[in-house]
């Protein structure tokens, strides 16, 4: 009886940990070395109907999400409203549920993961999940978008 | 997806939060006796199978509805019902994985309820939802299209 309690509150304690770490290193992202440009003709992203031929002045935001993605919504509407602040940033979304071609491109492995582009395009920060307050505005500010 | 369907997203997590509470139970049971383990993942592939055919009608979702939801604020925000029910499936595919697998060597039968207590845990107490987070990593290695 007492094995059982142990590995069970063991086990307890496994989900707690990873729990937490999940907490901790969630949505803070990192910035991407390299010269990657997002190539729009390949992504095909659409925003509002219309097909997405230039980024933004300043920065874009673009954000893989799925159908089945439970956070999408809330960080869509989060973005948007940054997009809505300023109007040199872009803010678009890519949803790659029957685009795998993509994910492997970008070796997305969950959603939403957001990149931030600067106005040529070239990748410069990469975030996975919901992210946290403030990062991706420090990130814009990097960028001068006002 | 039409938006009244969608659900209010702390539904799902308080169904997780008593799976968790389940599939504890079952791993505990499953280092003292195994028929005992066997049988609550059984009844946890029911639950799991009745989310994913007819969430509205879970017993988990009429006690939210009945006895949580009135109590608490109204949601912030409602969520679309794929991503949980997807999830739903992943803990089903898991439970089957004990029940198929415990017949065979009864180590699944743990490791099973092992894996269906973590992702409940971290769904209910982290809002973590394993089940839609691996869902790109599962389809790009092609387990499922």
């Amino acid at each position: 009886m007492n094995t059982t309690l142990l590995i069970t509150l063991g086990l307890l304690l496994v989900a707690v940990i990873a729990g937490a770490t999940y907490k901790f290193f969630h949505g803070r992202g990192h910035k991407v070395v390299g010269n990657e440009c997002v190539d729009l003709t390949k992504l095909r992203a659409d925003k509002n109907g219309d097909p997405v031929l230039e980024f933004g002045s300043k920065a874009t935001l673009l954000m893989f999400s799925t159908k089945y993605c439970g956070q999408c919504p809330g960080v869509r509407r989060a973005l948007a409203k940054l997009e809505h602040r300023h109007g040199t940033l872009l803010f678009i979304e890519a949803d790659i549920t029957d685009r795998l071609d993509l994910a492997a491109h970008f070796n997305i492995t969950q959603t939403p993961t957001v990149f931030v582009l600067d106005p040529q395009g070239k990748i410069r920060y990469r975030l996975g999940g919901t992210p946290k307050p403030g990062v991706i505005e420090t990130e814009l500010t990097k960028l001068g978008v006002k | 997806m039409n938006e009244k369907n969608h659900i209010d997203p702390r539904g799902p997590r308080f169904g997780a939060g008593i799976t968790t509470v389940i599939s504890l139970l079952a791993f505990a049971a499953s280092l003292e006796n195994s028929a005992l383990a066997y049988s609550i993942l059984v009844v946890l592939a029911v639950l799991f199978t009745w989310s994913v055919l007819s969430a509205k009608t879970h017993p988990f979702s009429l006690l939210f509805k009945r006895f949580v939801q009135p109590k608490i604020a109204p949601p912030k925000e409602l969520e679309d019902p794929r991503p949980p029910r997807f999830a739903q499936q992943v803990g089903l595919s898991f439970a089957l994985l004990g029940i198929i697998g415990g017949l065979i060597a009864p180590v699944l039968i743990s490791i099973s309820a092992a894996f269906i207590f973590l992702a409940a845990f971290l769904n209910a107490f982290f809002g973590l939802c394993l089940g839609c987070q691996m869902y790109l990593a599962i389809r790009r290695f092609g387990f499922i299209r």
